[in-house]
């Protein structure tokens, strides 16, 4: 887009009184032809834009406004907003705007960002009062103060007989739970209050999320073409690396080059794959396992052959940003992979019937760990249901950095997890599985699994890289898994007493608290104080 | 606990305002009753008590009333004992996981005294009879 410089040149023109006629005789053009640059007509540069900032003694920085570009992009933005985009809007209004009236301009694309962040924030709301645990236990405790009150309430009033024991028995129960209730509230008003401090922006990966929940981590759509396309690769011969290669070059024209500088693009691209379209080419890393090299390979065949199901279902999925429908469009891209390397019921029939050993599983399928784990999340088909799981993966910095949802855990969305949780566990025994019955403080039970996972370093000395993933199923399913096997699941004792993350978790009496939970309870100690009180100096009550 | 004579239901509550209400309300309608407050005590209960009825709150402290639920359905002889869940979440999840995990009845907290009664009425297979 041209920047609106005709008119800053008519402004700063106007400002200085010089007519338009003297301005054109200065920089030596005819006055029609400086008409033409002021109303945006024609493109003015180079020497002559020199010149007219010289005469009109401003630098060519301010004429070429390159931060009203960035204000104009901003307008478009909120000019592009649903609910104003009907307006009937001048042809170059906008630039109008910038132009002659900066300020309410910037004063508009303030505003209308700030509405942005407000309705992210209200969306965010919705979201956290759908999974705090603080919140969930404090209604719990109205909703059980208001179930003993209407109980007690329809004894005093059904029953005629009562003797002046049970009636008094009665009246005091109603006194003391409505005397609690009334804690109750004062403390979720309390809960509201802090919340409301602590507001962050809803996040695109928090929008893949919701639309992961949405379908319950199951898409049909690409389940069928996954089927077809599979039966389509293996008329070639069966599936894996070799079939792959063939049906990509021989259907697609896609060449596959294993090892090696990838063969354009920055040298320096540290990824373990990738493919350049423009030279139809798959560059695989000469370091990648057999399991990456078959999985990416089949990504690209989806994506190559599965494009306009991909795009349906993005369309469907009614996302926000442009970085929201980027990382879905991978994340599509991946389920549809994960689709065609292991066919839903056979996979399924498979995983029950090694009790979900993942390592079992890897061995049928030539796939890595976690491409297994993955994959046993999606098992949510209708009426063909696998052992319900939730995903998490972590960095060794203990960030989280992929995450499907299991409906009733809590999982954060980004950031980190509690410390105790075994995917942190598990960087401390690398390669070796780990796993843990925890439990939450609102007594739900879960078993935990995690394990190290480690990509191929393409050479002797580089770091490698690594990641911990876990799988969660609540405690009710783990007796139909392998990692069960050994565990007295009813037995309580030994839970680990874990929560969500310090800051959402009710734990008072935890040792590895780190940080404030955001409702604190009113009395309790704080985090980090002085072993003496302040105010309570030593001797000063003897 | 291990009382020679069966009831008619064994309640697991641990709400003393609740437990109390429900007491009196269940031994109103006609049945006799006892309780336990802990869901590490429901099982013994069960042994000792040997009810028709258990009346399941899932919120109990030590072992959630869902656990106690599993293990009952994985023992013999309290397999088809008749299971009403009481719950003060109200969720879906939670009610899904009550039918999964095989109990008969549910009721959500807060509910009516009438309800209970006839929840419990329903199971003891005396719908229609006099309280």
């Amino acid at each position: 887009m041209r920047a609106p410089i005709g008119f800053r040149i008519s402004n700063r023109r106007r400002s200085l009184k010089i007519s338009q006629a003297a301005l054109a005789r200065l920089v030596g053009i005819s006055p029609s032809y400086l008409n033409l640059i002021e109303n945006n007509k024609r493109d003015v540069g180079g020497a002559l834009l020199q010149r007219v900032a010289l005469h009109l003694d401003i630098s060519i920085d301010d004429l070429t406004g390159q931060a009203e570009q960035k204000l104009l992009q901003d307008l478009e933005e909120a000019y592009a907003d649903p609910m104003i985009e009907s307006l009937p809007f001048q042809f170059d209004e906008r630039r109008q705007l910038v132009a002659q009236y900066p300020a309410s301009a910037a004063a508009l694309a303030r505003l209308h960002r700030a509405y942005s962040d407000a309705v992210a924030s209200a969306d965010a709301y919705a979201d956290r009062l759908r999974s705090d645990p603080l919140l969930g236990q404090l209604l719990h405790q109205v909703l059980s103060g208001v179930t003993a009150v209407r109980s007690s309430a329809e004894i005093l009033e059904d029953t005629p007989d009562l003797d002046e024991g049970e009636r008094q028995r009665f009246i005091t129960a109603i006194g003391r739970e409505t005397r609690n209730l009334g804690a109750v509230a004062r403390n979720l008003i309390g809960h509201f209050e802090n919340a409301s401090a602590e507001r962050r922006g809803i996040s695109p990966a928090r929008e893949i999320d919701d639309l992961l929940v949405d379908r319950a981590n199951y898409f049909p759509k690409l389940e069928e073409v996954a089927g077809l396309l599979r039966r389509e690769i293996e008329q070639d011969g069966p599936f894996g690396v070799r079939t792959l290669t063939d049906v990509l070059e021989r259907r697609h024209g896609i060449r596959t080059v294993v090892g090696g500088e990838p063969p354009a693009g920055q040298p320096d691209f540290p990824g373990q794959y990738r493919y350049f379209p423009e030279i139809s080419t798959m560059w695989l890393q000469g370091a990648t396992t057999l399991a990456t090299r078959q999985f990416q390979l089949a990504r690209l065949y989806g994506e190559v052959a599965a494009d306009d199901v991909i795009e349906a279902e993005l369309a469907e999925a009614d996302l926000s940003s442009p970085t929201a429908i980027r990382l879905a469009r991978r994340a599509l891209g991946s389920y549809l992979t994960g689709a065609l390397v292991f066919p839903y019921s056979a996979f399924l029939e498979a995983a029950v019937g090694v009790r979900y050993d993942i390592d079992q599983l890897r061995q049928g399928y030539n796939a890595s760990y976690e491409q297994v784990a993955h994959r046993l999340v999606s098992m949510r088909r209708p009426g063909e249901e696998g052992v319900p799981f939730g995903f998490l993966r972590s960095d060794p910095a203990g960030r989280l950095t992929k995450h499907f949802p299991l409906p009733g855990l809590l999982l954060p969305y980004s950031g980190h997890a509690c410390p105790l949780w075994a995917i942190y566990g598990a960087f401390r025994t690398p390669d070796l599985a780990q796993r843990q019955v925890v439990r939450f403080s609102d007594g739900s039970r879960y078993l935990f699994v995690a394990r190290t996972v480690q990509r191929r370093p393409a050479a002797f000395h580089e770091p490698p890289v690594m990641a911990s993933v876990m799988l969660a199923c609540n405690v009710l399913h783990a007796d139909q898994t392998v990692y069960s096997q050994g565990l007295n699941l009813a037995d309580t004792e030994a839970d680990v007493r874990v929560g969500p993350t310090c800051r959402l978790c009710v734990r008072t009496d935890c040792a590895s608290r780190q940080e404030e939970p955001l409702a604190p309870a009113p009395g309790r100690p704080e985090l980090r104080t002085s072993l003496v009180p302040k105010g309570l100096a030593l001797g000063a009550r003897g | 606990m291990g009382g020679n004579l069966a009831v008619d239901i064994l309640i697991a509550e641990d709400e003393p305002s609740i437990l109390e209400s429900l007491v009196f309300i269940l031994r109103r309608a006609g049945w006799s009753v006892e309780s336990v407050t802990d869901g590490g005590a429901v099982l013994d209960g069960v042994r000792g008590f040997r009810p028709r009825v258990l009346v399941l709150d899932v919120m109990l402290p030590s072992r959630s009333g869902f656990d106690v639920l599993k293990q009952l359905r994985a023992d013999g002889g309290t397999r088809s004992l008749p299971v009403l869940i009481l719950t003060a979440k109200g969720q879906q999840q939670d009610k899904r996981i009550a039918e999964e995990l095989g109990a008969d009845g549910f009721v959500t907290k807060p509910y009516s005294n009438a309800e209970v009664v006839n929840a419990v009425r329903q199971l003891l297979g005396e719908d229609g009879g006099p309280a």
